[in-house]
Parts: C-alpha cells; structure tokens; sequence
C-alpha cells in the first residue's frame, strides 16, 4: 500500500433544493487500500459516492485524481479516469448475457467497427479467470443468475474499464455468507493488484475485517478519518450518531405464556422442509440462520404467502390451513416483510392509507371507508412509534428509512396481533430508529403479550433481543438455544455446521 | 407530531395547497371551462339543453367504457380489448334474436353476459397466467373481434322493436336514457373508487402490487372484477348503441378502445398506474366531445377535430409535466 | 459442504435446463411452426405449397414485417408507438399524391419515394423528441400522434381515393428474378437491421436502455441519443412499408387502415419482442407477421370458413405468447 492518495476530495459542498447533502466534505483514497465510508441513512454517504462517480458535480471543492484536478460531467467520464462503482440496486440487464453485461458499452470492435462476439466471449471469460471465478458461463443470460454470481458479474465489469478506484455500495446486503466470503477474498485480491476500493456498509464487523481506515460522515458533514485498527465499534458508532446510544437492545424481563402458535411438519417446497416449534406468548424468539436458509419463506408460508403444503399449524390451539395473507391477518398474525420498499409499503400513498391498509374491513362499514377513523388510527400510529411526520396525510416515500420502517411496523400492529413476525425489522435503519424498534418489541412481548418471531442477519440483534434462538438452515430447524445458553459462536456453528459436516 | 416545527409545518400545506392547485384536474377544468366559453360565446347553439343532451348521447358508449377503463388504468393494467367485446356482444344480441329466434330479452341478457364472459376470460389469462394485461388484450381483441365476424358472417341484424329502440332513442324525465345510465354508472364508480375499500385497494395495487398482496388485499380476485366489469361496460354500452343505430354490425366499436384510454389518460390518471379519478375522467371526455361539437358548430369538418384533440392529448400531458416541474421548484425548502 | 453443494447442484440443474432449452428459442418456435402448418395444409391441399401461394403470403406478409423491424426496435427500447397504422396511411397518401403529380407535372418519380421516407423519420423523430426529451410516456404521444395524423389526413384528402397511379409508381408489383420486390425488402431490412442490432455498437444501446435504463446511463450510454435514433428509424421502416402498402394495387385508399398498428404489434410480441423491453430480435417479428399471415391462408386452403379467420388468428397469437412466456419462465432463476 503506498502513502499517497490515487484520488482525493476536498472541500466538497453540493446542495440539493431544499438539503444541504454535503458540508466541507474531505475523503481520499490510496492504492491498494480497502477505506471503509460510514455514516447513518441521509448522512451523505451516496452523495458522496455519486459525486465520486460522476453522477453530481459538486458545488464547491476539488477533485485530484493522481493529484491533478478533475471534474467529471458524466458518469462516463468517470469510468474513463479508471473509477468504477458497484451500486446497491445491481445495474445490470437481466435479458443480455455475462460477456455483454460486462463490456456494454465499450464492447470489444473488430476491424469493421462492428461488436466481436467472439472476442467478447473470451475475454469475458479472461476477466473472470483473473478474478478466480471458474464456474461462470459468460453465455448464460444474467437474469438467471443469483444474486452472489450477478454481483461478480459487475465486479469484472468495473475490472474491464481497468478500474484503478472501486467502490462499493453496502455490497454484502444481499448475499449469502459463503458469497460474502468470495466477495471478501475478491477484494483482497483486488488489493494485492494495488486497486484502490471504498466500502460502504452498515456492518460494522466487515469494516473491521476487512477496511485499512474508515472515514465517518454525519448530517452531510465529515467527522474523521482513522485507522482501523486504532478505533472500536462503540467509538465508530457514537460517532456515527453524535451520541451514546446507552442501550442497543432495551430488552425486558418478559413473562412467558401459554403457546399460542405450534407448528408441525410444515412443508412448503423447496424452502421449507418439514418444521415444527413453538411460539409462546410474551416471548421473542429469534431465528438466525443464512440467506437462502428458509427464514423468509417460512414466515411467508406461516402469513399464507407461500401456503403449505402439508403439515400442521395451530394458532391458540386450533388447527388451522393458512390459505392466503388476509386469512392470517384474521387470525391475529402479523408479518413485517424483510424488504421494506418492495413488500412493506406503498411509498407514493400516505402514512394514513398506509397504515390502514392491513385493516381495511375494520376501518370500513359496508365497504365504504371511515376516513375520520383512519385518520385518527394514523395519528395514534404516528404518537405511539414518534415517526417524525407533520401530518397523516404525508406521502411515506418522502420520510426517512428508519421512520418508514416504522410506519410498515404501526401497520401491522394496527391489525392488533397476537402473533408478529418480523423480518429484519432493524436492516438500512440508523442506529437511533433501531434503539426505539428494538424498545418496541420488548414492550410489545413483555407488556401486552405478544408472540414475536424475530428473523435477524444481525447476531447481535438476535443475542440482545431474544428470550430463544432457534437456527434454521435448508428448510429446517436444527438447533434451539435458551437466552441463557446462547452464544455468537454457538449460533454461528450451528449455521455453518453443515459444511463443515461434508467437508 | 413531536418535534415538528410549526413554520415547517405551514411550509408543508402551502405545499400541499400549490400541488393541488397544479394537479392535471385543475389544468384540465381550466381548459375545458375555456374551451366552453370560447365556443359558447362563438355560438349560441352551443350551450341549449338540446344540443348538450345529444352531445352525451353520442359519447356515452365511449364514456361507459372510460369508466371501468380508469379503473383498469389506476391499477397499472389495460384494456384494449374492449372495442372487440363492444362488437362481439352486439353481434350476439343480434344473432339470438333474429338467427337463432330467442326472444330480444334474453337475447339483451345473453349479449350482456358474453361481456362478462369476455372480460372473465381477460382475467383468467392476466392473474392465473401471468400474461401481461397489453398482451392479454391485444390477443384478445383479435380473438373476440373474430368470433364476432364468425358468427356474424358479415351479415347485419336489422328490424327491431320499438320499444327496444327507444332505449337509445328515447328519453325518462326529459333526458336521453343515455343520461341516466350514465350517471348512474359515473356515480357507482366514483364511490367505489374514492369511498372504499375495493378503490383503495386499486391505488394500493397500482402503486405497488406486492405490498399490497402483503397487507392482504385480494390482489387477483380485484383484477377479474376489473376486467369483468370492463367487459359488462362494453357490452352494455353495445347495446344500447345498437339500439341507437338500429342495427348490429361486426366491425362496431373498433378502434374505440382508444378513444376511451385517451379520455383517461387526458383526465389525468398515470398510464403506470396508482393515481388518477373518475374525475379526469370526465373531464377528458366533456373536453373531447367540447371540441369536436363546438368546431363542428363553428363550420370545420368533423373528422379534422381529432388533429386538436391529439394535440391536446399531447400538450396536457406536457403542461403536467411542466407544472410538476415547476411544483418542485416552489416546494423546496429554503 | 452440503448447503453449498446443494445449491451448486441446483445451479447444475438449473445449467442444464438452459443449455437443454437455448436452442428453444422464440424464432425457431415460429419456424417450426410455419412449417409444421404448412405440412398439415399441404396434405389437406397440395395447392398451399405452390409457389404462386409461397410468394403470395410472403408478399402480403411483406409490409406488415417491415413495420413490424421498426416496432421492435422501439419495444425493445421499453417504449411503444400505436401511432404507425395512421403514419402508414398518411406516407402511402403522400407517395400516391406525388406520384399523380409526377406523372402530370413531370418531375421525377423518385420523389414520391423519398419524400414519404423523409416525412416519416420526421414526424417519428417528433414523436422521439416529445418521449426522450420532454418525457411523455411514449403510449401516451404515439395515442395524441394517430389522433392528429388521422384527423390531419381526412382534413386533406377528404376521403378520397387516389386512383390514377402512374406505372412506374408500382414497386411493390414489380419482381426481380422472379422474386416479388416487397419479399426482397423484407429480406434486405430484416438482414440489415438484425445485423446492426446485434453488432453494431448503438444497436446493443437500444437493448441496454430496454433492459436497465439506469445501468445504461452508468454505462454512458445517452438513453435521449438512442431514444430519437430508434424512432427516427422506425420513421424509416414505417416509410418503407408504406411504400410496399401503397404500391401494392393500382388505387391508394386515403383513409387509414384500422387496427394495423395492432397488428403489427402483435407481429413483434409474437415474434418473442418482451412488451417489456430489453429482449426481441427482428428475425423473430419478421417470422411472426409471416405467421399471422400463413394462418388465414392456410385457412382458405383448408376451407375453413374465411369468416373464422381472425377467430383462428387470435388464438394462435394468444398460443404463441404462451409458448414464450412459459420459455421465458423456465430459463429464469428464482422466478415462480
């Protein structure tokens, strides 16, 4: 790693009609170095990367890219300086194939002028030798890969722009672990070849992990740049939120009650391959495991999503088949989805028709709307979680993550259930919103009763959270832990433990 | 509402204020209230109750048509098929009564149910298929346009009874049964739209159909009432136009799927679905008709007026485009 | 390693259901189709497979293919244009007219080509500006467009037909070595333009804008540039068809045909072009108005009533979307 920075920013101010994204922001990068870019939902870190990338000039400030001055105008131009980004949303066409995703756009020419397929074909596949990636047919159309195989797709797509600065936009959020430990052994590859990368993440173990030094934006202004290595995870934090968080998880003493949901041998192909546990009232039961184990698609099959197969579940001791999402609501179970934006809410609508929507018959007589009532449900939704809004009838898509979260989350409580599901209720929430979240929950088990099944990625969450953990992995549940006996590494072990078992 | 500052507060309904106030409705309202005016004060004619009464007589299949299609349209789908099953039920009606010698109720009845049936069958392919509701329609509209010409043969039904042609001919209290039928079908889907749960739903759907399965509403069962509606509309449109024109003919109603997504379109609903009214709606179809009657009474050729109503189409998406735009600018915070 | 080795087995299965079914692609569904319909017709009718018959459907099969290269260009660049039945109508007028005038007015005949062409990537060129640039959904332009170019037409023909046609102005009557010159057309543009959609640099554009608008953006790709070249272009084939339509008989109807935009829609839908954008070839919409034409012929000659046809047409049209739709799903992953 050398010492002098292949891009450097200072200065930087952009604002936006009505914010101010950017304040005196300064930033650089070496060669070589992996610089982790922290900071809460709206402290400015895509700003930050778009202006990087091209997308936005800034309004003040300079740009040196081997210390000469530059201004990109497009997101071309940048491409061209040697500086690629991998985007949250994978920008990639799902109806073309590996070779072309990766070269659109400066696709290799024959003498003609016209696209070489032949040479795009193989150099494609040269691209993804030298990343170590053997098992990929670059003639298969990207829309029939997995998410872990389309982010290397665009990996090798930055590596064929001979990028020299990559940056990474929270890459981890959607995959599996093992694809996360193929990422990580890719960048540090990428490292070794003196690439200089800038990481975005809300997981602060990958930082630690992976990251050389970590430069922390708050509120559009920059805080500080450290070593990692000088630096601890309460230090980043506090300076991430501008103050102590005393208590990440509020979790109270919770009586634990009668079972009020009991599932047998429940089937749901391929996902969910023959489960049974309880669920009692007054606890919160955490269930871990990885991506692609089945946690969601449980939780769908339980919500009459994904209806089961066969099997048996029991709500309050009464056998019931869950046909549909509605007939699951009727019998008082709830399910905040893993994804927000796509499952959870309708942005363009407002907090008010949002938070009625799980509730409509309630909040109707004959079909007709009580407006006065939803409106009244809204602003008690709105008290009850402190989302900050002005008003019921603002449009959800203008708040914040961590105040959308909660308006998915007065939603189902609206529908007043004995049993709530949650699904990465705390994933791209600030570290404030995740306080008050998890505050919730406790109170919501421990004071009203309530059976919470909890699916977290975040074994803290699951440890701070949990009066049970139950691990699941392939469709099946296969291990069960007190909160008293439970452990990060149990957790882990069991999760992994079948790895482990073949090899 | 902790912790929200009242001068923000006011900044945010001086906002909500100027987005009303350049919504695509008002832009609309503005023009058709024009258009009115200028053409009024051109012709006197123009604004007599007889006049007006035959003007809605003349949009009504379009307009019944328009109804169900805004629903259609706000839930992110389309109907073109509608133009098809306008022919297909009259040619039904036709042939049962004079082919097949079924008294003309039943036969109205039959002619009314294969509108049901046609949409049921756009239903059936758009939910349990998963074929895209343009797609569905597109093959559909060749599909029932052809059974029509089948069974018709190219031939036409003629001769009907009185009483059956004073439906389209005829008046109740003074104005054209068109009227009532109308206002009726207007109101039923203005309250459905705006009053309850199935309208919202329709929002919630248009917007974002997954959430929505989420929340528990009934996704696909809202959809085959969309399409099955938009089938009944057309067929009753059909026959009361049939009983207008006195004849049944296969080739009836093409190309009027696309009057109707006009009006809609004009009115101001989203083509990607999730927001417009029965309002627009409206709208658009009195500043279509507006247009074409008021240059007609003004001396220029009928058929020249859907230069201006294309232009209009055009331009009013434009001017929302620019307020949009302009709303943006006015609402930013400083 | 099982939970990795299970899903590298499902990755496998998932490999080799593409490999087994990459050659099922949405052209040679069509081709083996056509085929198979002709066999059967041909046994009920030897007649089918003349060659006066062959070169009957491709020739009436011909303009509607042409249009159809233009349409999908613009649904593969996630866009759509209703408004190509009126334009078709109007250019045909237009060529009519300035061939009467040549005759009479004696300038040259070529003109009452070239015009029309020019006009059409005019007035399609409009119509790219109002959706690239001022951001008008293109439905909604392409709907306001067939209005004004319908209306505009009978404001300036009055209905009436053009009759006296000179001679020279019968392109589409003409042969080369026997071979009708729309079929050699047909020929030509679906080579050229399926050539310059796969190699040429700006041909892969109108896919990436199609597939992932913002991906195409980050790649530098101008979604506006590409947008007014595919509608210029399709100005340029709905020109060419309505030279093929217009030369086609020895009088020019100047009223638009109804519904033909529809067709030529259906055209490249069932040629596999995703209504979605980002996917279709022009091999595949050419052999899908080839299709929806062999079907009423193949009727006649199995006397089936005529008066059925487009019954017949539209469930097949409905059939060949399924059949995609269901290859489609097979070859995606993750997909229900």
């Amino acid at each position: 790693m050398s010492d002098t920075p292949i891009l450097e920013l200072t200065g930087i101010t952009k604002q936006f009609p009505g914010v101010k994204a950017l304040s005196d922001v300064h930033f650089d990068v070496r060669p070589g170095e992996v610089h982790a870019l922290l900071g809460e939902n709206g402290a400015g870190k895509s700003t930050l990367i778009k202006v990087l990338s091209g997308v936005h000039k800034p309004d003040t400030g300079t740009i040196l890219l081997d210390g000469k001055a530059v201004s990109f105008n497009n997101p071309r131009e940048a491409q061209d300086a040697g500086i690629a980004t991998i985007y949250q949303e994978l920008s990639l066409y799902p109806e073309l194939t590996v070779a072309e995703n990766i070269f659109m756009g400066h696709a290799p020419r024959n003498r003609f002028g016209a696209v070489d397929w032949n040479a795009m074909m193989t150099r494609a596949e040269e691209t993804l030798a030298s990343l170590n990636i053997y098992d990929m047919d670059v003639r298969r159309k990207v829309g029939s890969l997995n998410v872990g195989n389309r982010q290397r797709v665009e990996i090798a797509k930055a590596l064929s722009i001979n990028a020299r600065v990559l940056i990474m936009d929270e890459p981890t959020a959607a995959l599996t672990e093992s694809d996360v430990s193929r990422l990580f052994d890719i960048v540090r590859l990428l490292c070794e070849r003196n690439v200089a990368i800038i990481y975005i993440s809300h997981r602060l173990q990958e930082v630690f992990e992976l990251a050389d030094r970590v430069t922390v934006l708050r509120d559009g202004h920059f805080i500080d740049t450290q070593q990692v290595k000088d630096t601890t995870e309460s230090a980043l934090i506090s300076r991430m939120v501008g103050r102590t968080i005393d208590n990440l998880f509020p979790k109270l003493e919770s009586k634990v009650g009668e079972p009020v949901l009991q599932v047998r041998d429940l089937m749901r192909e391929p996902f969910t391959r023959g489960v049974s546990f309880d669920l009692h009232a007054g606890e919160i039961v955490g269930l871990a495991g990885l991506v692609g184990s089945g946690r969601s698609e449980l939780a769908q099959c339980l919500f009459g999503m994904l209806p089961a197969q066969s099997g048996e579940i029991r709500v309050f001791g009464k056998k019931v088949s869950i046909r549909n999402p509605a007939h699951a609501i009727k019998l008082g179970i709830a399910y905040v989805p893993e994804d927000r934006g796509t499952q959870g809410l309708v942005r363009a609508m407002s907090i008010r028709e949002n938070t009625s929507m799980a509730i409509l018959k309630l909040m109707s007589t004959g079909g007709f709307i009580k407006f006065g009532a939803e409106k009244k449900l809204a602003q008690k939704s709105i008290d009850m979680l402190n989302i900050r809004a002005y008003s019921p009838d603002q449009i959800v898509g203008k708040l914040s993550g961590g105040n959308q979260q909660k308006v998915v989350v007065s939603k189902w409580l609206a529908s007043q259930p004995k049993i709530l599901i949650v699904d990465e209720p705390t994933r791209g929430v600030d570290v404030g919103a995740k306080a008050e979240i998890h505050r919730l929950m406790s109170e919501l088990a421990a004071k009203q009763g309530i059976a919470i099944l909890m699916i977290s990625s975040e074994l803290p969450e699951i440890l701070g959270m949990s009066d049970r953990v139950m691990v699941m992995r392939e469709g099946r549940i296969i291990a069960e832990y007190p909160r008293a006996e439970v452990t990060q590494e149990r957790i882990a072990g069991a999760m992994m433990a079948a790895k482990v078992d073949v090899n | 509402m902790t912790a929200i500052d009242p001068i923000v507060q006011h900044h945010e309904r001086r906002n909500a204020i100027i987005t009303r106030l350049l919504a695509q409705e008002t832009i609309l309202l503005v023009l058709t209230v024009i258009a009115v005016l200028v053409l009024a004060s051109a012709n006197e004619r123009f604004l007599t109750a007889r006049n007006l009464s035959r003007e809605i007589s003349l949009i009504f299949e379009v307009a019944l048509i328009a109804l169900p299609m805004t629903l259609i349209i706000i839930t992110g789908g389309i109907d073109l098929s509608v133009g098809s099953i306008f022919g297909l039920s009259a040619i039904v009606l036709g042939f049962l009564w004079q082919d097949s010698g079924w008294p003309l109720e039943v036969a109205i009845a039959a002619a009314l149910v294969c509108g049901i049936i046609g949409g049921a069958i756009n239903g059936f392919f758009i939910v349990r298929v998963g074929v895209p509701p343009l797609i569905t329609t597109l093959a559909t509209l060749a599909l029932y346009r052809g059974v029509a010409l089948g069974i018709s043969e190219a031939r036409s039904a003629r001769g009907f009874p009185d009483w059956f042609l004073g439906i389209g001919r005829g008046e109740f209290l003074g104005a054209p049964w068109q009227i009532w039928i109308l206002l009726i079908g207007i109101v039923i889907t203005w309250l459905l739209l705006s009053r309850t749960i199935f309208g919202r739903s329709l929002y919630a759907m248009g917007n974002n159909e997954l959430a929505a399965r989420f929340a528990g509403i009934p996704v696909n069962r809202n959809k085959w009432l969309i399409y099955v509606f938009s089938g009944f509309a057309a067929a009753l449109a059909a026959v009361v136009f049939v009983s207008r024109v006195t004849t049944t003919r296969s080739d009836m109603g093409s190309g009027m799927e696309l009057d109707a997504i006009a009006a809609v379109v004009l009115g101001g609903t989203s083509i990607f679905g999730g927001s417009g009214g029965i309002g627009g709606t409206l709208l658009g179809l009195i500043l279509i008709q507006v247009l074409k009657n008021g240059l007609l009474l003004a001396g220029v050729r009928g058929d020249a007026t859907s230069i201006l109503i294309g232009i209009v189409l055009i331009a009013a998406i434009l001017l929302n485009n620019f307020f949009q735009w302009l709303q943006v600018r006015l609402t930013a915070n400083k | 390693m099982a939970s990795l080795s299970g899903t590298a087995s499902v990755t496998k299965t998932a490999n080799r259901r593409v490999r087994a079914t990459s050659w099922v692609t949405q052209e040679s569904v069509l081709a083996i189709s056509i085929i198979v319909l002709g066999l059967v017709v041909s046994l009920i009718n030897p007649n089918f497979v003349s060659a006066t018959n062959i070169s009957n459907i491709l020739n009436n099969s011909s303009y509607i293919a042409i249009a159809a290269i233009g349409m999908s260009m613009v649904i593969i660049s996630g866009n759509i244009d209703i408004s190509v039945g009126a334009l078709i109508g109007l250019l045909a007028t237009i060529g009519g007219r300035l061939a009467v005038g040549a005759a009479d007015g004696g300038y040259w005949i070529g003109w009452a080509y070239i015009i029309p062409l020019c006009v059409g990537v005019l007035i399609e060129g409009v119509i790219g500006f109002i959706v690239a640039y001022l951001r008008v959904p293109a439905i909604v332009v392409s709907l306001g467009m067939t209005s004004i170019l319908r209306g505009g037409l009978i404001l300036w023909t009055g209905g009436e037909w053009i009759y006296d046609l000179p001679r020279d102005f019968m392109l589409a009557q003409q042969q080369v070595l026997g071979v009708p010159v729309p079929v050699i057309f047909m020929v030509i543009l679906t080579i050229i333009a399926g050539l310059w959609l796969r190699y040429s640099p700006a041909g892969r554009s109108i896919y990436a804008v199609g597939g992932n608008k913002e991906a195409a953006r980050l790649s530098g790709i101008s979604e506006k540039r590409v947008l007014m070249q595919v509608f210029m272009l399709n100005g340029l084939m709905v020109g060419f068809a309505a030279m093929m339509f217009a030369t086609q008989f020895s009088a020019i109807q100047s009223t638009v045909p109804s519904g033909l935009e529809l067709l030529i829609i259906t055209a490249a839908v069932v040629g596999g072009v995703s209504i979605l954008g980002g996917t279709g070839t022009v091999i595949g919409s050419t052999f899908g108005a080839l299709l929806i034409h062999v079907i009423p012929n193949a009727m006649i000659f199995a006397n089936i009533s005529q008066y059925w046809q487009q019954a017949v047409q539209g469930v097949l049209i409905l059939f060949t979307v399924l059949v995609d739709l269901y290859r489609r799903r097979r070859q995606s992953y993750g997909r229900k």
